[in-house]
């Protein structure tokens, strides 16, 4: 068809279903699931965090869809699947629990409550894990089971995040939310996180050395989307070096590449294509 | 001929090297030392190689990396077209090299200042 740009998007193409892979998990899981009220709930959680994105770039409602996923995978009830679709809804959005209930029911409300309530409490230490273990076994253990999948899709994404906040993420991935999967008997969560949770501290091992700062403070000059993959590459590469003077040698020369890369990431070849992150 | 990339020397450095084993995927280290390239360089040619579409990179399995007690590594491939292309180019800057030595070899002195 003439007229039609590279690259444009066509008015009206259809996109793709983005319930599609979650529609494939339950066919398998719960052929039985109410696939309109879940569709509901997409589409209201959808609309409400339109505009927000992640840390990634994509799309805010791309978290709240892989938690439900993973929850579809668990064989999840209708209920804990819609309040894993919701379940940031009302704490970062302007839609309140009055319009949930009226919307969605008593029963999905309090499940977004509860879990909403889980994330008061703060993760830290042995007293954390008492207390997540208490919360599941008091609360209903689907609230506990959307928060392992919540931080499960958070560990799978954790790149994204600054290396500091890397590290706390994967302590309390480790201390709380695997203990957590081993409770509630989610054996595959439960690997993920524990194999998710050790490549991430073992990758920021250096992120504090002194060359390790260096590089990650540099990259700040390279194009935002893509400084979390060479920040990991680099950091990467530094662990792989045993001597102190090799890794700062190392720093010393990326960081005469930094400048150049960052004019190479900004002003593409035509027709050429963006590096993966 | 006018190629995807400017065939610098650093840029013929680091496809010979992995040339050597096209199918080989490698990290960046590694082909810094195969290149006999510091980092510095290094980075900003694969970035641009992997723009132009004859090098791709992704990262392995971070299982790999948990069971060697190493964060996981970012790999560089040469694509099936880099490869083709890239075979292509440095032949033909050998034949132009090699042209080139020859023209010099069969000057005489006398003719060669000319010449220059």
């Amino acid at each position: 068809m003439n007229g039609v740009l590279a690259g444009q998007v066509q008015p009206g193409a259809v996109q793709a279903d983005p319930l599609a892979g979650l529609r494939e998990i339950l066919r398998a899981t719960r052929p039985d699931a109410d696939l309109g009220l879940i569709r509901r709930a997409y589409e209201v959680a959808a609309a409400w965090h339109h505009g927000q994105t992640r840390l990634s770039g994509d799309p805010y409602i791309t978290h709240p869809l892989a938690v439900a996923t993973i929850m579809a995978g668990l064989g999840a009830s209708d209920q804990a699947l819609c309040a894993a679709l919701l379940h940031d809804t009302t704490a970062d959005t302007p839609y309140t629990f009055a319009e949930l209930d009226r919307d969605f029911g008593t029963e999905i409300t309090t499940l977004v409550a509860r879990i909403v309530a889980l994330d008061q409490i703060r993760y830290h230490g042995a007293s954390a894990l008492a207390q997540a273990i208490a919360a599941a076994r008091a609360a209903d253990p689907q609230v506990l089971a959307i928060k392992v999948a919540d931080r499960l899709h958070n560990m799978r994404t954790v790149q994204y995040l600054r290396p500091d906040k890397q590290l706390r993420k994967a302590r309390e991935a480790r201390e709380v939310f695997v203990p957590a999967a081993r409770l509630l008997r989610l054996d595959t969560v439960q690997a993920e996180l524990e194999t998710l949770a050790a490549a991430t501290l073992s990758r920021n091992r250096h992120a504090r050395t002194a060359s390790g700062r260096l590089l990650t403070a540099t990259t700040a000059l390279l194009p935002a989307a893509t400084q979390a993959r060479w920040r990991e590459e680099w950091l990467g590469e530094l662990s792989a070096l045993s001597a102190r003077l090799s890794r700062a040698r190392f720093a010393a020369h990326t960081l005469l590449a930094i400048p150049r890369l960052a004019v190479t990431l900004r002003r593409p070849a035509p027709g050429a294509r963006q590096p993966r992150p | 001929m006018k190629y995807a990339i400017k065939m610098t020397g650093p840029v013929q450095q680091i496809l010979r090297a992995m040339l050597a084993d096209p199918a080989a995927p490698r990290y960046g280290l590694e082909i810094s030392k195969l290149a006999g390239l510091e980092t510095g360089t290094l980075y900003p040619v694969m970035a641009r190689l992997e723009m132009v579409g004859w090098v791709e990179s992704s990262w392995e399995d971070p299982e790999l990396g948990v069971r060697e007690g190493r964060p996981r590594r970012r790999y560089y491939q040469l694509t099936r077209d880099g490869a083709e292309q890239a075979r292509v180019a440095l032949a033909e800057i050998s034949r132009i090299r090699e042209k080139r030595r020859a023209t010099l070899n069969a000057a005489q002195p006398g003719t060669l200042g000319v010449s220059l």
